[in-house]
Formats: structure tokens, sequence, C-alpha cells
């Protein structure tokens, strides 16, 4: 007994407890907006990399190390972004970086990212250049903005009577509006779908009245909106309702269409909309309802898009690490990571993934972009303040309602 | 300043600069420096505009990414290199600048500033959208520089190195030409019209030429901080570069430092990026908070800026010492 | 036709509350020749404190005009007291910038606050529009028209009818003759920086319901503000009204007749126009 006390046990405690913990911990870096008018996104993804990294951690980390993410504030402007993933990168060493959220912020940490040769895995970012650059070094997971309106088209195609017989679109003149509103009208054309309306808007419009009312006169069998901003989302269905349009369907494209608040502002107004949205996550998977109800356990809300992405992106970074072969070497080990992050191959709550070279939607050629991605636009519409999946079938958690009971007759 | 002092700080500067990425290898750090840097360019633009002519801006940014534009246009689609395409961005923002002039100079103080605030807003729409030109809310991106041999070695754009050296060396034009512009004829003008346009056109100024000249060369300045910014954060949309944000955050540099002073915008630009940073890291805020309370501050009990009082506070000592009575 | 009269309706129903928010504004100015760059912020504040309002104590956002117009002032005055005063001898350009520091620590402040979470206000009578001959008025909209016409016409009564409101006229014309003739014009200058802040902060709580709210929605609404000014001839109410009425009515009928993106652009383009060639405003009763 006394032997345990001596010194030298001391001094020998001491060194272990004192090792640098870095040693230990496998860094993850990630630039998000904390601040700032995105920050409610920033908060999503900051939900739920700590829900992934303690159930990582729980189960014995990666090898026996833990996971660490070190998230940092870019208050969605570009420069910041960069400044951040730099820091990151030569500050804190992380050994890679998820996130950035929008995709200005995206393009520059990809940059910075393939520059200073570090893995960079997105998890929500959807401008489709950011993996159409030739970057090894950056790799994605979720479906860029062209890829989006997949389960859209699918849906058009597949139910029946369900082929527009005219559509009018309203999109943000972002980079993100007219990336989908961009594919959804060129699907629609090689359907011979003729658009009656196109609309563009700039974000944050206050008023979309006037355009409602020139979109009213062209009586579209289907009215496609799209918006970079939840703000926008809600206020382009108020005031298409309040304007009267009675299409077959109103339909969403944007984040803002899927998450809790467009329901609970707009209220009966968002019934029966659909979002075409960037999740699937079949809910009829066991493994996407375990998350589903733990993630409601513990933050007391309904995981959509955004936290899925972010839950995933963690689980995708940790199974690369595994395979990787990590000696400690901060470049070597980056190198390394992102060769097992090439050959990725599994399945997460978000869905399966591989990440592959290929050509997609706007005849760009991809890298490192999940094959599967069509796959992950899903159709879901809001029934009674809750958004549930509706197609294809295999995904779907209810029956939909189509066309809305509202449409003209 | 005597000119041998003032020519004896210019070098003690220089050299400091020089010396700078020898001594700080922390990659971090040379960065933060190389945005110091650059908003002294930005904010030496403004300063000549609204600290030597007392024309206050609010849309600057249009200067600004009229020059990111051009250099990231010209290299992406004519091949031009950078090192040509940043001085070729400062002369279209000085050409571009000569129409914003001549439709805001004809309105003075308030109504001046709100038409330049109207004229930038209408330049990010524009750049929003001409979409074959400026390839709309898309933006440009720059994947490779392009090669470069200096003194026999290739220069290596992963590294800060070059990028400080560039930086430093706009800088050193910037404030070169602010010391120039002070001491000239024009600068003379400038000060006339700054205390009193009427008076001054009432003595025989140019005002329309004097002012015009002031806008291409603070355009011009402008422009050469918007073609470094394209090449060092190779990526540029129109709300990166003509947002109202970098508008006021040009105006707040020279306020800060000192308004009418040739450092003035470097000690703003350490200022306010250094607390900047560290208000970011400590309080999780928005810096922005921190600027907006600056400003309030500065106006309120440091309107000379605080390079402006610290000058001030210098030559009052001097003059005591010299034992002249405050002149 | 149709859609031609729904959107001169819209428009003017939305320039009716940008004329409240511009009345604001140009009562300052015409008093102080101050250009209030917080203004938008003021408004955000009455905006959120309507939020609020409704949130915490269930009060409609139309009747809590009669606590928070009050509040507003209260507000104005001390910022005028205590922060204003003593930067305005500092000329013109001093006073702008500091209002633009303002504006920016407001706005950041709110961000801070309440954090980047747009917030909308429901009201349970407002969902479905009225349909007055075929034309969508929504509810919302509709009563904030009504209750700006009447603290409009307020407000005419007070600058017309009482002493007050006369002192404020005549030092917003002439304040050396206003001083003269032995108004206080400093205790009038608080006052008006009072009302004007009590405008804004109306002109929020009434646009509350009609529109989404967010800490930095001061931005857009600033520049707004100011096209109304001089397009209406800064320091003129009636100026103001009618500047805010012709903006809602090109914005609603450029976004349907020219196009949605340009529409901002419009806006733009006339503000210039007006500055450089009618700079008294569209009216000519501005002052320089």
């Amino acid at each position: 007994m006394r032997k345990l006390a001596s010194p030298q046990w001391a001094l020998l405690v001491a060194a272990v407890l004192a090792a640098p913990a870095s040693a230990q911990t496998l860094k993850i870096g990630a630039p998000q907006p904390m601040t700032g008018p995105d920050a409610p996104f920033g908060d999503k993804f900051k939900k739920a990399y700590s829900m992934a990294i303690e159930e990582i951690n729980a189960a014995g980390g990666v090898n026996g190390k833990k996971l660490e993410i070190v998230i940092e504030d870019h208050q969605a402007k570009n420069a910041l972004a960069a400044t951040i993933a730099e820091k990151l990168i030569t500050q804190e060493k992380v050994l890679v970086l998820t996130g950035g959220r929008a995709s200005g912020q995206a393009m520059e940490i990809a940059s910075v990212a393939q520059r200073l040769k570090t893995p960079y895995l997105i998890d929500h970012p959807s401008a489709d250049m950011v993996t159409t650059k030739g970057f090894e070094w950056v790799f994605r997971n979720n479906p860029t903005g062209s890829i989006y309106p997949s389960g859209f088209d699918a849906f058009i195609v597949e139910y029946p009577n369900a082929m527009p017989k005219s559509a009018a679109v309203v999109y943000d003149n972002t980079l993100f509006g007219k990336t989908i509103a961009g594919a959804v009208m060129k699907f629609l054309k090689s359907k011979n779908v003729p658009v009656v309306a196109e609309e563009a808007y700039p974000v944050n419009t206050l008023d979309f009245k006037p355009i409602m009312t020139k979109v009213k006169g062209t009586n579209p069998d289907y009215l496609l909106l799209m918006a970079v901003a939840t703000t926008d989302a809600i206020l382009l269905t108020r005031h298409a309702k309040e304007m009267g349009i009675e299409p077959r369907a109103f339909v969403g494209f944007g984040g803002g269409f899927g998450v809790a608040d467009f329901a609970s502002q707009l209220g009966p107004l968002a019934q029966n909309v659909f979002s075409s949205a960037a999740w699937s996550g079949n809910p009829n998977d066991p493994r996407t309802k375990a998350f589903y109800d733990k993630f409601h356990a513990r933050y007391g809300i309904w995981p959509h898009e955004h936290e899925v992405e972010g839950y995933a992106a963690i689980f995708i970074l940790a199974d690369a690490m595994k395979r990787a072969h990590l000696t400690g070497n901060l470049e070597a080990d980056r190198d390394e990571i992102r060769k097992a992050l090439a050959a990725t191959d599994m399945t997460t709550v978000f869905g399966k993934v591989k990440f592959g070279n290929w050509t997609g939607p706007t005849g760009d050629p991809f890298t490192n972009q999940n094959i599967y991605s069509p796959e992950h636009s899903v159709l879901a519409q809001w029934r009674d303040g809750q958004l549930l999946n509706v197609w294809p079938k295999a995904y779907a958690e209810t029956a939909l309602v189509f066309p809305d009971p509202g449409a003209r007759k | 300043m005597s000119r041998r002092a003032a020519a004896l700080a210019w070098a003690c500067g220089a050299a400091a600069v020089a010396a700078l990425p020898l001594l700080v290898k922390n990659a971090f750090l040379l960065h933060v420096v190389i945005l110091i840097l650059m908003w002294t360019v930005l904010g030496a633009a403004w300063n000549v505009l609204g600290g030597f002519a007392g024309q206050v801006s609010f849309g600057h940014a249009a200067l600004f990414g009229i020059g990111a534009y051009t250099t990231i246009i010209l290299f992406l689609k004519a091949g031009v290199a950078p090192w040509w395409g940043i001085p070729l961005g400062g002369m279209a923002a000085a050409l571009g600048s000569v129409p914003i002039g001549l439709i805001c100079f004809r309105l003075r103080g308030p109504y001046f500033s709100l038409a330049t605030l109207a004229v930038a807003e209408l330049a990010k729409l524009v750049a929003l959208n001409w979409e074959s030109v400026t390839n709309g809310p898309v933006g440009f991106l720059i994947t490779d520089l392009p090669q470069l041999r200096l003194l026999g070695h290739a220069v290596d754009w992963e590294a800060k190195t070059p990028f400080y050296a560039l930086a430093a060396l706009l800088m050193g034009f910037a404030l070169f030409a602010t010391a120039r512009l002070r001491q000239s004829r024009l600068g003379a003008y400038l000060v006339a019209i700054r205390e009193n346009e009427d008076a001054a056109e009432a003595i025989g100024v140019d005002t329309v030429r004097a002012k015009v000249l002031t806008l291409a060369l603070s355009g011009f300045l402008a422009g050469l901080g918007g073609g470094f910014y394209a090449c060092y954060f190779r990526y540029v949309d129109p709300d990166a570069v003509l947002n109202i944000g970098l508008s006021m955050e040009m105006v707040f540099i020279p306020m800060v430092g000192g308004l009418g002073t040739v450092c003035g915008p470097l000690v703003g630009a350490v200022f306010l990026t250094t607390v900047g940073e560290a208000v970011r890291e400590r309080f999780q805020v928005g810096h922005l908070i921190f600027y907006g309370l600056f400003m309030m501050i500065v106006i309120r009990f440091l309107p000379e800026g605080i390079w402006g009082r610290a000058a001030l506070a210098l030559r009052g000592r001097r003059k005591e010492a010299k034992g002249v009575g405050a002149a | 036709m149709e859609t031609f009269v729904q959107s001169l309706v819209s428009g003017l129903l939305m320039g009716s509350l940008y004329a409240m928010i511009g009345i604001g504004l140009t009562v300052i100015f015409g008093v102080m020749r101050i250009i209030n760059l917080a203004h938008g912020e003021m408004v955000m504040l009455g905006m959120f404190a309507a939020f609020f309002s409704q949130k915490l104590f269930g009060i409609d956002p139309f009747l809590s005009v009669l606590a928070l117009a009050p509040a507003m002032f209260a507000v104005g005055v001390l910022i005028y007291r205590f922060l204003l005063r003593k930067v305005i001898p500092g000329g013109e350009l001093n006073t702008l910038l500091y209002t633009a520091g303002m504006s920016l620590l407001v706005a950041n402040l709110a961000l801070f606050a309440w954090s980047g979470d747009y917030r909308t206000i429901t009201l349970s009578y407002g969902l479905a529009p009225l349909r007055p001959l075929g034309i969508a008025v929504p509810v919302a909209l509709a009563i904030g028209f009504g209750m700006a016409a009447a603290v409009t016409t307020a407000l005419w009564l007070f600058l017309g009818a009482t002493d007050t409101g006369r002192a404020i006229r005549a030092t917003s014309q002439n304040r050396e003759a206003a001083i003269l003739m032995g108004i206080d014009v400093e205790k009038v200058a608080v006052l008006t920086f009072g009302l004007g802040t009590a405008l804004a902060g109306t002109a929020g709580v009434l646009l509350a319901p009609s529109l989404y709210l967010y800490p930095t929605v001061g931005e857009l609404l600033i520049v707004k503000s100011f096209v109304i000014v001089v397009l209406g001839g800064l320091g003129s109410v009636p100026g103001a009204i009618a500047g805010g009425l012709l903006l809602g009515l090109v914005e609603s009928l450029g976004a349907v007749y020219v196009s949605a993106t340009y529409k901002d652009g419009l806006g733009y383009v006339l503000f210039l126009l007006v500055l450089l060639y009618r700079p008294a405003g569209l009216f000519g009763v501005g002052k320089s």
C-alpha cells in the first residue's frame, strides 16, 4: 500500500494524466453560422454533431480514441468562413472539416481545404459547384441543388395522373434557387409540361402578393416554390394562398419548407403542401426511427434535413477514421483519412454512402459526390403540423393527399 | 514632423513590415495580418474621399466589387495573370467611379451619402442579374493561380508569404499615395472643400474636378483591394463583394483610426481586426456589436480617431518641448 | 384588369405602412436636420415589442399600440437626451455616422438577444383574407392601413391645431426665427425625436402581423424609408405619406408588370432621379 503512494507512482500517474488530450482525441473542425441570421441552422448542426459524437465516444470511440468536434462561428460570411477554416486547420490542427451550411461559405472552406490538404466532408451545402471543381480533398454526402427535385420528378412520373398540365415556378435569385429551378424546369420541359410563369425574387422579399397576383393570372396546375430562406418559404405560401391561387399541388423546394416553423407559423395554411427535400431517411427503417426518437427525447424537437445530415456526417467521418491508418503525423493522417473516405461504402441514417466521380443533372462532372444522392431526395407532405414522407412508396410514412382539396375544379 | 523624421519613420515601418513574416511563422496569425493589410488599403481608399475631401460615401463596396470582379474575370476568362489583374481592377474601379461621381457629386452632404448607398445597391442588383458577365449569384472561383518564378524560385501560392508581400506592397502604395495627396495642391483643395465647399468655389477652386479626381484615386485604391480579395479568397459572388456591410466597414476603419490622417486607416484596421477576432473568440458574439459601439464611442469622445488624437497629443507635446505656445 | 386592381390595392395598403415609417424619419429631419440611420432599428424594436406582447401577455398587436407608442416615445427621448445631444454639435456628417454606429449596435444586440430566428405573428382572425369585390385584402394589412390612417390624422391635427405642434412646424421651417419667437427649440428637438421614434415603433407594430420579424430587418427598411422621404421631400409629412404610397405602388406594379428581381432597382433609380432633378421632392415641398 505504501508503495502505491510513493513519489515514483505519483509521477507516473501524473505523467499519464497530463498526456496532451490531442494525442487521445480525434479532432473534427466545423465552421457553422452560430451568430447572425443563419444561427438557427448552426444550432441544429451543433445539436446533431454533439449527439453523434457522444454516441460514438460512449461506444468506445474510434479505435479507442475519442472524437472531438470544434465548432467555430463564421457568421454566414464567406471571408470569415475562409479565415475559420484556416484557423481550424493550422491552429486547432483538426484532422478533417465538415459543415459550412451555406454554399458561399462552403466554397471558401472547400477551397482552403483543398489547398491545405485537409479532407472536407460536406454535410449540407448544396451548390453543385463545390464538387464539380475536381477537388480531391472535398467529399459530399448530401444531394446537390440540381438533384433536390428528384423526389418530385419521380412523383409526377410514377403517381397516376400526377403529371402537371402546367406549372408556375417562383424561385429565389440565388445560387440555390436558380439551380433547383433550372433543374426542375429542365425536367418539366423534357416531359412537355408548359411553364406558364417563371418568377425570380430577391431573398427576403417582404411582399410576395404582387408576384402571386401575376401568377394567379396564369392559372397554373402546379405551383412550385423555391426558397433558400425560411422566411421566404413561409411568406410565399401564405401570400400564394391569400391571393387565391388554387393549383392541384403546392410544392416547396428548400430547407425552409421542411422546418417545424413552417407549420407552426402557417397553421392550416401549411396543410397538404409538399416538400421535395434533401432527406429521405426511410422512416420505416428501424435505425432511422430510433434516431428520430432519440433526438426528440433529448432535444424536444423532431430532426429534419439539417440534423440528419450533421449526424450522419460524423458517422461517416468516424468510419473513415476507423479504417485509416493513423500514426499521429498530422499531414500523413489527413491523407490517410482522405483515402479512407474515398473507399467509404456504408449506410447511415441519411442513407447509403459511397463517393464517386460521375456526371450530374447539370452535365458537370462530380468529384467525390455520393453516388446514391438521387435516391436521397424524397417527397414529403405537411399533414396536421407534421411533415411526413409520401413518395416513393417504400419510404412513405402515410398515404398522400393529391390533388389539393382546395384545387380549382 | 521634420522631413528627416518622417523619412526615418517610413523606413522603420517598411523594415518592420518586411521583417514580420520572418518572425511570425504561424499561418493563421499571418492570415490575420494579411486581413489587416487589406483592410488598411480599403480604409485608406475611403479615407481619401471621406477624410480628406469630407464626402461621406456609403457605397464604396461598389468600387471594391468592380475591382474584385474585374481581376477575377480577367484571370478566368482572359487568362490575365493576377499581378496585372489587380492594378487593372484598380483602374476599372477608377473608371467606374467617374459615372458614380457624375451622378452623386451633384449632391451635398447627407444627400450625397444616400445617393452613394443607392448606387451601391444598384451595383449589387446588376451583379446579381447580369449573368453573362458576372455569372449572377453563382460567382467565380479561382482554383489555381498561375505559375510565377521570382528570383529563381517558383512562388508557392499555398503559403502565406507571397500574399503577405503583395498585401504589404498594396498597403505601402495606399499609404504613400495618401501622404502624397496630403502634400499636394489637390490635397489643399480638398481641405478647402471639406471645410466649406462654397467658399472654396468662391476662391476659384475647381471643386468638381477635385472631387472627381479624388474619387478616382479612392476608387483605384478600393479596386486594388478588391483585386487582392479575389486572388486571396479566390471566390467572388455579389453578396461577398458588394454588400452594404462592406461599405460600412470601409467607413469605420478610417473613422476609428483617424480621418484625414495617413496612418489612421492602419491603426483603425489593426484595432478593429484584432478586437473583432478577440471578441468573436471570447464572446461568441458578432463582432458587429463592438463595431457599432466603437463607432459611437469614437465619434462622441474621439472624433479625430485613435491615431488622430495620438498625433494631436504628440504635436502638442512637441510644441511645449520647443517652448512655443499653441499655434 | 383584376390583376391590375389587385396590385393597385396591395400596393396602396403596403404603401400606407411604408408611409408611417417615412413620417417618423421626415419629422426628425425637418426639425433637427438629422438623418437617423437607426430609424429602421426603431421600427424593428416596435415589431419585436408587438411580437413579445402577444407571445408573453397574449395582447393583440393592434391593441398593444396603445402601450407601445408611448414606450417608444420614451425610448426616443432617452436616446436623444443621453446619446445624440452631445454629438449633434459635431456636425451633420458626424451625427450621420453616429446613427450608423447606433443602427449597427441595436440590430446586432437584438440579434444576440433574440437570435436570428425569424418570427411571425399569427392572428387567429387574420387567416383568410377579406374579399371585397373579389380583390384579396389580407385582414392584418387592412387593419394596419386603417390604424395608420387614424394615427396620421391624429398627427395632422396635433401638428396643425396644438401649440406644441405648431412649435414643431415653426422650428422645422426656420430654426432661428423660432428661437426669436420664444420657442424652446431644445425642448422641441427632444419632443420631435421622441415623436419620430414613436411613429417608427408604431409603424413596426402595425407592420408586424403582415411581415416576418428578424433583428436585421432594419437594414431593408431604412433604405426604403430614405427613398420615401426623398420622394416626398425631406421634412414634409404629407410628402412622406405620398412618397410611401408611391413606393408601395411602384413596388407592387413593378413586380407584376416589370420583374420581381428588378423591383427594388426601380425604387433606387427613382430615388436617384428625384435626388438629382427634384431634390425638394416630387411635390417640391422638401427642404435641403
